[in-house]
């Protein structure tokens, strides 16, 4: 398969199951809505080290938060609920709370519902107040309101967790890092486009690939040498002489379809730069199929079999 | 669901609503409604014209036409909406558990007294004692409140658009913009009543009653 020159491999990425939520986080105006999202989603990038995989899923009107004040959606992935919910707590704590003029919601609903501010209440010290106040369809929900230096910190009790999946991915290969960087970058705009999904690594593309085990007996993961461009000839290398530089895009979604979708989306934005520009492959990362849940076939999803 | 409508006719005695709850009428037909005791020797149908619509998709209960004879409408409700087209006696919405209760008269003394959940709204004025011995919830007034507002009161927010007389055992805590108020008013905008005009977010911030617990809140509407 070729798009605009590009050859797509036929291959898959391979995702894992994980718990996911979102939450909504408003503030007096956007610049401090993203003061709070963006502390709360730093230091997300990856469950190896972070713990959770975080990022900001997109920007809410006025219209569509809770407290009619400008706001962000927030989704966090982890690989069970017991970490998402001790990382949603200590995030919302140092992140949220701490944020002026800052304020919390609920944005998905669940049968699994989970802390979001139901123990940070009391940081209150006795003068939280709870306030149960009916939604748009008339079901009632529990507000904390926290007295704090700026006013009052606004939290929900709970927010949803469901079940998602983390680690869509593609890589990009082209003539020189700037070209693919640069791939990379129309790439996660038409990604951010769409709902339901984050790409959690900085500016959403990850330069770091990493496989399975090392030289070293205490590493579990080290550098994907058969995409290292610098490695070609020393290991037995994925490609070619033409390649001077390969970066990997993951995608966290609420569905397969979402992840499905965004990676659509994703890789013909890359192509769209095309073979003259320098983007030579497409492909992506799996672990021969044997560790994740789910396969995502480059070539069927961009023939457009996979749809939400 | 079904939508009853009790409407008021003229009484020469005080009449306990008590009885006349959404979730007890609920499935009930005019004449079951009619015949229920409302004291010893009081049915519905002495003091009520009674009408039923059971095609309604909330659980409601209209009162038409009532005055301040018509006592305890609302006592202990947990579910439902009631409407109170008139004004309303005594121990209004006391002891309410849940759901929404809108006055649109005046009610009369110790309205939300007890009250533990939902929303009491009254767009007149309240008597003497209102929300006494609240202990949470939502009372809203619109009008003028009288004597001992919020007596004994634990905890719970009395919103009130004006300024009540100083009491010795509220505390003021100056003025604010509260973001939680405009949680507050979007529910208000579904409700059929004056309250869903309210969109200020700066109140003056009362906290008492500290003669007692002292965490409930009397929050003043600033223009």
């Amino acid at each position: 398969m070729v798009i605009n020159g590009v050859e797509i491999d036929d291959t898959f990425a391979e995702a894992f199951n994980m718990r996911g939520t979102r939450i909504l986080i408003t503030a007096q105006n956007l610049r401090w809505a993203y003061n709070a999202a963006n502390a709360m989603t730093g230091f997300a990038t990856s469950v190896i080290g972070c713990g959770v995989e975080a990022g900001i899923e997109r920007e809410l009107s006025e219209e569509e938060t809770p407290d009619g004040r400008p706001g962000l959606s927030v989704l966090m992935f982890a690989m069970g609920s017991k970490v998402l919910m001790q990382q949603l707590e200590t995030r919302m704590g140092q992140c949220i709370l701490t944020c002026p003029t800052a304020a919390a919601f609920a944005g998905i609903e669940s049968e699994d519902m989970i802390s979001l501010g139901k123990h940070l209440r009391f940081f209150g010290d006795g003068y939280q107040v709870s306030k149960q106040i009916p939604d748009a369809n008339g079901k009632l929900k529990r507000y904390w309101r926290i007295p704090v230096m700026d006013g009052e910190f606004l939290t929900e009790e709970t927010t949803g967790m469901v079940r998602a999946i983390g680690g869509g991915n593609f890589l990009v290969l082209g003539a020189s890092q700037a070209q693919v960087l640069t791939a990379c970058e129309a790439a996660i705009d038409a990604m951010r486009k769409l709902p339901n999904v984050i790409m959690p690594f900085p500016g959403g593309v990850v330069r770091s690939g990493s496989k399975v085990g090392s030289k070293y007996p205490k590493m579990f993961a080290s550098t994907n040498d058969a995409f290292c461009p610098t490695l070609k000839g020393v290991v037995k290398s994925e490609l070619d002489p033409r390649v001077e530089s390969v970066m990997e895009i993951v995608v966290n979604g609420l569905t397969f379809e979402d992840i499905a979708v965004s990676m659509k989306a994703g890789i013909e934005a890359a192509c769209g730069l095309g073979k003259d520009n320098g983007i030579l492959r497409i492909s992506a990362g799996n672990y021969g199929g044997k560790l994740g849940q789910h396969h995502f076939k480059l070539r069927p999803i961009l023939s457009g079999e996979v749809s939400a | 669901m079904s939508q009853i409508t009790l409407t008021a006719k003229a009484v020469a005695r005080s009449v306990d609503c008590r009885a006349l709850l959404p979730e007890a009428l609920q499935g009930k037909t005019v004449a079951e409604i009619a015949n229920i005791k409302l004291a010893a020797n009081l049915s519905v149908a002495d003091v009520f014209e009674v009408s039923v619509d059971s095609a309604s998709e909330a659980a409601v209960v209209n009162f038409k036409n009532t005055t301040a004879a018509h006592e305890y409408i609302g006592f202990g409700m947990t579910s439902g909406q009631i409407n109170v087209a008139g004004d309303a006696g005594d121990f209004l919405g006391a002891q309410l558990q849940n759901g929404v209760l809108i006055c649109t008269g005046n009610a009369g003394a110790r309205a939300g007294d007890r009250m533990r959940r939902g929303m009491l709204l009254i767009e007149g004025n309240a008597g003497d004692y209102c929300g006494s011995d609240m202990m949470a919830g939502t009372l809203g007034v619109l009008g003028t409140t009288g004597a001992y507002l919020g007596y004994g009161m634990k905890r719970g927010t009395l919103l009130l658009a004006h300024t009540p007389a100083a009491q010795a055992t509220w505390v003021d805590c100056g003025f604010h913009k509260l973001p939680f108020l405009n949680i507050l008013y979007k529910s208000f905008k579904r409700l059929d009543s004056r309250f869903a005009q309210i969109s200020s977010q700066r109140v003056q911030r009362w906290m008492g009653d500290m003669g007692g617990l002292g965490k409930a809140e009397i929050l003043v509407i600033q223009s």
